[in-house]
């Protein structure tokens, strides 16, 4: 199947370069600490971030850092095909896992000894590039949530199809066999936190792949620290002094 | 779940006696419902409705399947509520499976009626594309993302406005076909039917504190209900379903009583959601 | 962005935006563009030596922000004042919060901070009013003081090995009776001499703690050391035949006045407004929008519809021009 026509176009008419259009909001659930709702494309997310609180469960303190953790859950209408899964399968235990890793290596957990974080994402839609987006929803909850980082951490995949690398892969074009790298990267610190890859790919080819998702996280961030300063300057002039 | 002080749990109980409730409302007073319809796009059909801090999300999805050989002129609904772990900390993992059951179940002898599916809420029977061979099957989720009380009411409200927000795809069936053959179909990607909505009911919860009862309440006036009673209501006064919650007993005349004033409470609300989905529909076609 | 979750229609939008836009250029002249999100670099002048304070860490020889908020400078310190957060004790602050534990010697208690905060129950007054040691009786009794759930209001005594410790030795702390509690983010409320109010007019207690928890109740007589020990008795005496008699007309007559519920609520849905709009919360600023919500007749429960939010932010706007002027 043509992934890309001719004219250069995608099967959404995207360029291959191109994002879906995203968007970020901040504080969607009432009741948490930190929240946000964030949209790639037809993938909808919203993360909810309770604490830094007491630890729950005293087994599980740890004495010199935070304790994170993270769940993934999935509604049952957010696939195109209507499926009924149980609650912690195999894939969001595993997504629930990288995102927990993911968010870790930037909170700064040190700050808080003997505390937890519970970071909850919810996926409303899933058009592909679910990762990246819980990714990029659980950094803005975290920031929403006054809790320390080194960095905000930033998502986005990318894939190569028709011998084309192509940015932010929806559902289709995820579902086409080809190479479908996700990426997380903290842009001021420069470094990798995140990097999955699912099909083969000659290095030079990842090198561009790799690349071109990295420009994507650069975009996300861009965005989502405008999302964030808006925020802060509008919480500050409505407090008043 | 809500740990309350003795004063709290007074103050409140005095609130509702004195019908003045912790946020100014008398005990028939509803919160306002915001309603928002089409925000799932991959779905027939959806809707988000916040009544204060409760936040639900509800959505249709039809698919094509063989009716009950029992009941060949029907086609099936299924109810299916999920409680986010983003609500509250403690429907993460298994936690929140006890709520989504008892929320499912209330919802489906609210809205389907009982097994037969006659008296249904829903009507099934216009589900039927071919008799005995397809139909429609109405897959309703609801999701709670935030949680303030009155969930019940909220994911009603919610399916009912997800429901006029459906298009069923136009099914043209193939002539031709008889006897034990499954007809072939040709699902319409243009032409939608809109789903008859005029006869769904709303549920309004009537939840008994001390000696009195109120609506819509807040999850801290839950945490101080003897007992509670739903009750569906279709525009036409009908009683579509009836479930009762919390363990104290009710006086049969009490319950009466109570049929009679969430008929009241559901005329303004059946108003009052019909005109914000007509206004959440035009909203949407604007955008 | 954060988005208030209202539905307005075309004029209150209008007006609103306007509302807001006006407080967005009385502060900006205020403060320049200070705010800063994670991992914003923040300009510094390495020649008068620097200190490094809270919300701020060093990357490649620079100064970076690792939450989003307000750069503050004071002298050599260079911090990052965070807006949403949770809250972050002082010594001496007032705080409310809820009992979640009676463990021994001491109770938990939930103040919105990262940890459960203690209170032993050795810094604690005794009902008796009287200083001495603690017995183990007094240990066996510690239910009859504080029991879970209560909502207590307390000062931060300080940081010990084991967690920030509280201390209530005045008779204006201790527990909370009938009200609500009501909970804002910390951020919108200032330290200030005064925590406690009893507003007379209205016939209501106002306790605004430091940690963004609120409590609005009926107003209960501070009584000092002296006579406490009658009052008590006679209280006792009052409350015992309401709590084990179980008959509803019983119960009812002791509910809170009318008119003081009344007021309870309005000032709880006044402060459920500004909270919601992002204002800071004072005992003026609440009592002057109780006041706005009685002049123009709302109903208290119609405080938490559109109309008024809007009212309130072209009020708060039209306040802080007057300030500013002044």
């Amino acid at each position: 199947m043509e992934y890309v026509s001719p004219e250069g176009l995608r099967l959404d008419g995207r360029r291959p370069m191109e994002m879906r259009q995203i968007r970020g909001e901040i504080g969607v659930v009432a009741k948490a600490d930190g929240s946000a709702l964030f949209e790639m494309g037809n993938t909808k997310v919203i993360a909810a971030v309770y604490g830094p609180r007491e630890v729950q469960n005293r087994s599980q303190q740890l004495n010199d850092s935070a304790l994170v953790r993270c769940e993934y859950t999935m509604a049952n209408f957010s696939t195109g095909d209507r499926m009924r899964k149980p609650k912690g399968d195999r894939r969001s235990t595993e997504i629930s896992l990288v995102i927990r890793q993911t968010m870790e290596a930037c909170i700064m957990t040190h700050l808080m000894p003997r505390s937890q974080i519970d970071i909850f994402v919810q996926v409303l839609q899933a058009d592909g590039g679910t990762r990246s987006a819980c990714i990029n929803a659980a950094s803005l909850a975290l920031a929403d949530a006054g809790i320390p980082m080194r960095d905000l951490v930033t998502s986005c995949s990318a894939g190569y199809l028709n011998s084309t690398p192509l940015l932010d892969l929806n559902y289709i074009e995820d579902s086409a066999g080809g190479a479908d790298v996700t990426l997380g990267i903290m842009p001021k610190l420069d470094k990798v936190t995140l990097l999955q890859m699912d099909a083969k790919l000659s290095v030079e080819t990842f090198e561009n792949v790799m690349q071109l998702a990295i420009e994507g996280c650069k975009a996300v961030a861009t965005y989502i620290r405008e999302v964030l300063l808006e925020n802060t300057k509008q919480l500050e002039y409505r407090r008043g002094i | 779940m809500v740990g309350l002080s003795i004063g709290e749990k007074h103050f409140i109980q005095g609130g509702i006696a004195q019908d003045l409730r912790s946020d100014g409302r008398k005990r028939l007073t509803t919160r306002p419902i915001y309603v928002e319809t089409g925000v799932i796009s991959q779905a027939n059909g959806s809707a988000r409705v916040r009544m204060g801090a409760t936040d639900v999300i509800a959505s249709v999805k039809a698919e094509l399947g063989r009716p009950n050989a029992l009941q060949p002129d029907k086609g099936k609904v299924v109810v299916n509520v999920d409680c986010s772990p983003t609500a509250a900390p403690m429907f993460e993992g298994r936690g929140g499976e006890e709520l989504s059951a008892e929320l499912s179940v209330a919802l489906q002898c609210c809205l389907l009626g009982g097994k037969s599916g006659s008296g249904a809420g829903i009507d099934l029977s216009s589900l039927v594309v071919v008799e005995g061979k397809i139909c429609w099957d109405l897959y309703i989720d609801g999701l709670v993302v935030s949680s303030d009380g009155n969930l019940l009411d909220a994911l009603g409200a919610a399916i009912k406005a997800a429901l006029s927000n459906t298009g069923i795809p136009k099914v043209n069936v193939a002539a031709g076909a008889s006897g034990d053959e499954q007809p072939e179909v040709d699902v319409s990607d243009e032409e939608f039917l809109q789903f008859d909505t005029s006869r769904v009911p709303v549920i309004v919860t009537l939840t008994k504190v001390g000696r009195h009862y109120i609506v819509d309440a807040t999850s801290e006036e839950e945490s101080q209900m003897s007992s509670a009673v739903s009750i569906s209501i279709n525009r036409q006064g009908h009683i579509c379903g009836l479930t009762k919650r919390g363990g104290a007993g009710l006086d049969p005349s009490i319950i009466l009583d109570m049929i009679s004033v969430a008929k009241t409470v559901s005329e303004q609300l059946i108003n009052t959601l019909d005109s914000h989905i007509a206004a959440a529909e035009a909203g949407e076609e604007e955008s | 962005m954060r988005e208030l979750q209202l539905s307005l229609n075309q004029t209150q939008k209008v007006r609103l935006q306007r509302a807001l836009e006006k407080l967005e250029f009385l502060s900006s002249k205020a403060n320049s563009n200070a705010s800063v999100t994670v991992a914003d670099s923040i300009p510094v002048n390495y020649e008068d030596g620097l200190l490094k304070g809270h919300g701020t860490s060093e990357f490649n020889g620079e100064v970076v922000a690792t939450v989003c908020g307000i750069v503050e400078r004071v002298n050599k310190l260079v911090y990052v004042r965070a807006l949403r957060a949770r809250y972050k004790p002082e010594v001496g602050d007032i705080i409310v919060g809820r009992v979640i534990e009676v463990a021994p010697k001491r109770w938990r208690v939930e103040i919105n901070y990262s940890h459960d905060a203690v209170l032993m129950l050795s810094s604690m007054n005794l009902p008796d009013g009287i200083q001495r040691r603690r017995t183990a009786l007094d240990e066996l009794n510690m239910r009859s003081i504080f029991e879970e759930n209560d909502v207590i209001c307390a000062e931060v005594r300080g940081f010990q090995h084991d967690g920030l410790h509280l201390q209530a030795r005045s008779q204006k702390y201790g527990k909370l009776g009938r009200g609500q509690l009501l909970t804002v983010p910390s951020y919108l409320v200032k330290r200030r001499k005064q925590h406690f109010h009893n507003l007379e007019n209205y016939g209501i207690d106002l306790i605004i703690g430091c940690n963004g928890f609120i409590w609005v109740g009926e107003h209960v007589q501070v009584t000092d050391d002296m006579v406490v020990d009658q009052v008590n008795k006679s209280e006792q005496d009052d409350a015992k035949p309401d709590e084990n008699s179980f008959s509803p007309e019983d119960q009812e007559k002791n509910y809170t006045r009318q008119e003081t519920r009344e007021n309870i609520c309005r000032a709880a849905n006044a402060i459920r407004v500004l909270s919601t709009l992002g204002f800071n919360i004072t005992v003026e600023v609440i009592t002057e929008t109780v006041d706005l919500s009685t002049s123009i007749n709302v109903a208290i429960h119609e405080m938490l519809g559109s109309e008024f939010y809007v009212l309130v932010a072209e009020k708060e706007s039209v306040r802080r021009s007057m300030t500013k002027k002044k």
